[in-house]
């Protein structure tokens, strides 16, 4: 979606696959690499030296595992205390691609494509343990609830939340990403006329506000959110 | 018969204009369109700031927490208004449909299709504004549960914004990708 335009720049092309032909790589999946990149550096780097008692770059970490452990506690109960990494790793993943924006990158839920992914595997594990905890009768029977004849309602509401989550991220970012590169051209343009110049003038300062906006705030939140919604939909699934 | 001879009659009459006007006319009544989803935002943030100052009124000493919830709140209510700007923004400056091959009668009305589908912002807008002022007041009442509330009122209001989600696929695909071409 989105291919005049706003889409996604293609980065290269793997050319002459034999049996599949080229490969085109957009820009969402070199900038998913540079996240993971930075993501398994960072890590690396802060588990090394750990102390008994924490200093400095420790202590902030300690504080952001146990800050995730506590959501994880507080939202999917002390039994599901497991699903900490999981939701952790989503936190840290979708937060990060938000605001990458912020460095000039384009996030990489800007494009449908990681965003249907992300909200596709919370889907596969919402009925996974679904099945798992309550075993294939007792699932099967939540879809006649209250009433046998709201099956229809039932599967199209089931299949509805991955779309809707899917959708909730891809949006929010994405109207981030068109409203700033509009912006960006609009101000690039007055420059030229008032100045008669082709350095960006006007682009320094005045975008800041709005990247506050669409980018930390609106970016964190919906990475909270999409993380809070997972967690409220697997472990709705598993009581 | 008359009035389907009117009607005719009418679409002769738009067709004898060039394929490109037509669809640029109509670009120009959806992002008007697209706009009115904006009533809904306004209702429900100025119902969030309502009760942000009755709020305040009853418990001063919480005004800071109070604020805080009222200004998060309303800038999520505030979501389906900005993702009807993108949507008009999208047919003012990047309209994809001017490009396309085809039935202009059928560009044209989806251009208008597309702006009326923003139009159920209006109710994920006041919802969530709703929303908002309930936070809001709870704040006031009991300032210490700021972010157990804060929590609850986003995920509802995320749940809330799920039509308007709705509504902007729809638009999205009868812009980009058109079935009906």
């Amino acid at each position: 979606m989105g291919s005049e335009g706003f889409g996604p720049r293609i980065a290269f092309t793997i050319q002459n696959i034999p049996g599949i032909g080229d490969i085109p790589v957009s820009e969402t999946v070199t900038v998913t690499w540079l996240i993971i990149a930075v993501l398994f550096v960072f890590s690396i780097i802060v588990t090394r030296n750990m102390k008994k008692e924490p200093k400095g770059l420790q202590l902030v970490v300690e504080q952001l595992v146990s800050t995730i452990n506590n959501l994880t506690k507080q939202n999917m109960g002390e039994r599901n205390y497991a699903w900490a990494p999981y939701v952790g790793t989503l936190l840290l993943f979708i937060g990060i691609s938000n605001i990458i924006g912020l460095l000039g990158f384009r996030p990489p839920t800007a494009d449908l494509n990681t965003t249907m992914c992300l909200s596709i595997t919370t889907f596969v594990l919402t009925q996974v343990f679904g099945v798992k905890s309550k075993g294939l009768g007792g699932y099967t029977k939540g879809f006649l609830q209250p009433m046998p004849f709201l099956l229809p309602l039932n599967i199209v509401g089931e299949l509805a939340n991955p779309i809707s989550l899917g959708f909730r991220l891809f949006g929010n970012i994405s109207a981030g990403v068109i409203i700033m590169s509009l912006l960006y051209g609009a101000l690039g343009s007055f420059t030229e006329m008032l100045f008669g110049l082709t350095v960006p003038l006007l682009q320094a300062g005045i975008p800041a506000v709005l990247h506050i906006y669409f980018d930390l705030f609106a970016g964190l939140l919906q990475s909270f959110i999409f993380t809070m919604l997972t967690m409220v939909f697997i472990s709705g699934a598993m009581e | 018969m008359e009035s389907s001879n009117f009607i005719m009659d009418f679409l002769n009459w738009l067709m004898s204009f060039e394929p490109k006007a037509i669809v640029l006319a109509a670009s120009a009544i959806g992002a008007g369109f697209a706009m009115i989803a904006g009533i809904g935002p306004g209702v429900g943030q100025g119902y969030a700031a309502g009760k942000g100052a009755e709020a305040v009124s009853r418990n001063p000493k919480a005004l800071r927490e109070t604020t805080m919830v009222m200004l998060l709140g309303a800038a999520v209510a505030e979501t389906s208004g900005i993702l009807a700007l993108v949507v008009a923004l999208i047919m003012l400056f990047g309209n994809p449909l001017i490009n396309l091959e085809g039935n202009a009668l059928v560009i044209m009305a989806s251009a208008i299709g597309a702006g009326l589908a923003m139009i159920a912002g209006v109710g994920p807008g006041i919802g969530q504004g709703y929303a908002a002022g309930k936070g809001t007041e709870a704040t006031g009442k009991r300032p210490k549960m700021q972010s157990q509330i804060v929590r609850t009122m986003l995920v509802g209001q995320a749940v809330a914004q799920t039509t308007g989600i709705y509504a902007l696929v729809i638009a999205l695909v009868l812009l980009f990708a058109n079935p009906l071409l």
